[in-house]
């Protein structure tokens, strides 16, 4: 079974853990008479491993965490475990029947309800209506934010949306259309990168047409219609109410080189606004208007975000707990730069899709990322491991599983993806664009630290 | 890759009104009729130069040609942020594409008669980066595609239609 795909784990007992707390919270005053203040948790409970459908899923190196989602100012709530936490995309997306008999509030526009198509990279989508929710994370609420139902909804997928044929090799039916546990490996995706909503002012009128994400679909004919930001797919982060808004800090324990089968680590909302989730000695990394690092080197060669500047299709460098593994230049690259050892790994092999590496753990070290404008300059090591052997493992969980990024690719098209290994064993944080920067901050697309 | 020295760029025509002149506008208008009546059915990779007029009007965009020793580059850019940059062969046939942009361009335009090959890949002729991005390869046809954060970018091309002295590197 080829693991292709990055998913969950079966989390419960930390919800509790957060309901206690919040209970605490709530109950905790008793007969002082200082004026009540709630001070709310900003702390979940991630787990990274292969998520709900195990290893039998095909999935490696997800992250997952609880989602409490309510119907809008009521306690009418469903806690909803193994959601996917995303650093690459933006909004909250559900599958079917985890709302159990909670009702949202729709969202309609022109008196149809408003309906969200996404294609991804690998050609699956996300279809369905948005709807408004509250939206509790830890101790934290988003209030009355739009919600991506996915599957409900009768007509098919646009295909101004579609801009790709659709893979047949994917799951869901038809293929692509990954809206259930079994096809998207996960209960949900709660995107949560360094944007505020996930397309902004060009959609809040149809300013173009390959791609678009918003339609209407009355009578079961389907056309794009202009959506404004409130009603957009949206990052819960950025809308808690209170400071906590401005970013998360994810830490996660480090596992050894052979992999393991879940870690539990923890996601604090908020960057230096309260104790727990200051930067310290974190150095900060602004990114460009693409939300990458613009220049990454390695061994002499650089990979450059060509597509910000308007000169090519590179896409530099970046860190995203949804990439499963480090998508890093490409093998003959690599070659070609001194390293020796590392290869795709055969079609017939386990670990096809993924780098085999001969002579044991393979350290391609300093690999220098630099921040947008020159704020922040990195020099990471990695290890790449090879993926064969460790797929014959039954663990579900590598800091060294490594890929191709563009496969046969060159550097003016390959990038660096620091995928949930780069964040095995480490503190990162990641900095909302355009909600309050941490004091001497200067990064005005977002940023990363770690 | 060995560029000409005396590099030329030609600037030919624009659909965005906004941004043309009147002359500019009279010869689209000549050109719009020239290619009412002449698009072919399929464009894009694997087809003849003239296909490229095809694609600029699906994509409403301008076009630009790059004249290099061993191939020819005819950029597309719209206003909608997308770039394609197709590429041909002395013999005036497509055979590779590029394209960066807010979402992947409409590839069943793009990609001509390969569409098929994209389609009918087998597993293990396809590597997921599971939501993120895809690679097809096969003996007639390299396909790459990934996107993050309302960003995509990728390549597309015919192997066996490659010119003998060009390689893979010149598609950026």
């Amino acid at each position: 079974m080829k693991r292709q795909f990055s998913c969950v784990a079966a989390v419960a007992p930390f919800l509790l853990g957060v309901m206690i707390l919040a209970g605490v919270v709530g109950c905790g005053s008793g007969n002082s008479s200082a004026p009540k203040t709630t001070v709310v948790s900003n702390t979940a409970t991630v787990t990274a491993s292969s998520g709900p459908n195990g290893l039998a899923g095909g999935i490696v190196n997800g992250l997952y965490v609880t989602v409490t989602v309510c119907q809008h100012g009521t306690t009418t709530c469903i806690p909803i475990n193994n959601v996917q936490v995303d650093t690459g995309s933006v909004g909250l997306r559900l599958v079917q029947g985890t709302l159990g008999s909670v009702m949202l509030t729709p969202i309609n526009v022109n008196g149809s309800p408003l309906e969200e198509c996404r294609q991804y990279g690998d050609t699956s989508y996300s279809w369905g209506p948005l709807e408004f929710a509250d939206v509790q994370i830890g101790g934290e609420t988003a209030s009355n934010i739009p919600v991506q139902l996915l599957g409900q909804v009768s007509a098919p997928a646009p295909s101004n949306c579609l801009t790709m044929p659709v893979n047949s090799n994917l799951p869901g039916t038809p293929p692509g259309n990954e809206d259930t546990l079994a096809s998207l490996g996960s209960n949900g995706l709660l995107g949560i990168a360094g944007q505020i909503f996930d397309c902004g002012n060009a959609c809040t009128t149809v300013s173009f047409t390959s791609g678009y994400p918003y339609y209407t679909c009355p009578n079961g004919t389907c056309q794009a219609v202009g959506a404004p930001t409130t009603d957009q797919a949206v990052n819960p982060v950025a809308q808690f109410s209170g400071s906590d808004n401005n970013g998360v800090m994810i830490t996660l324990p480090s596992v050894v080189s052979s992999g393991a089968m879940s870690v539990s680590g923890t996601m604090n909302f908020g960057i230096a606004t309260r104790s727990d989730n200051a930067l310290g000695s974190a150095t900060i990394y602004a990114l460009d208007p693409c939300e990458n690092f613009p220049t990454v080197t390695f061994n002499g060669i650089s990979y450059t975000d060509t597509f910000c500047n308007g000169t090519g299709s590179g896409l530099g460098g970046f860190l995203d707990t949804g990439s499963n593994a480090f998508y890093i230049s490409d093998a003959n690259t690599l070659k070609s730069s001194g390293v020796s050892g590392i290869s795709d790994c055969a079609s017939s092999t386990g670990g096809s899709g993924f780098y085999c590496v001969t002579g044991g753990v393979t350290t391609l070290s300093p690999v220098n990322f630099v921040g947008f404008g020159g704020v922040g300059s990195a020099n990471i090591s990695l290890n790449i491991n090879d993926a064969t052997t460790l797929f014959s493992t039954s663990n579900s969980l590598f800091n060294d599983l490594g890929s191709d990024s563009v496969s046969g690719g060159t550097p003016s098209t390959d990038f660096w993806d620091l995928g949930l290994p780069f964040f095995l064993g480490r503190t990162v944080f990641v900095g909302i664009a355009g909600t309050a920067m941490p004091a001497g901050v200067n990064a005005p697309n977002g940023f990363v630290a770690f | 890759m060995s560029r000409k020295a005396n590099r030329d760029l030609s600037f030919s025509a624009g659909l965005q009104g906004g941004i043309l002149s009147h002359y500019a506008k009279t010869i689209l208008s000549a050109l719009l009729v020239l290619v009412l009546v002449s698009v072919p059915v399929w464009a894009g990779l694997g087809q003849p130069e003239a296909s490229v007029t095809s694609d600029q009007l699906h994509m409403k965009s301008e076009h630009r040609v790059q004249d290099f020793q061993a191939y020819k580059v005819h950029e597309l850019t719209n206003t909608e942020g997308a770039v394609v940059r197709e590429y041909v062969s002395p013999e005036g046939t497509v055979f590779g594409i590029t394209w960066h942009g807010r979402s992947t361009p409409d590839m069943n335009q793009l990609l001509g008669n390969y569409v098929n090959n994209f389609e009918t890949a087998t597993r293990d002729q396809t590597h997921i980066l599971p939501r993120r991005g895809i690679t097809i390869k096969t003996n007639d046809f390299a396909y790459t595609n990934f996107c993050r954060m309302g960003v995509c970018s990728g390549s597309a091309y015919a192997p066996k239609l490659l010119p003998g002295s060009v390689t893979v590197e010149v598609m950026r």
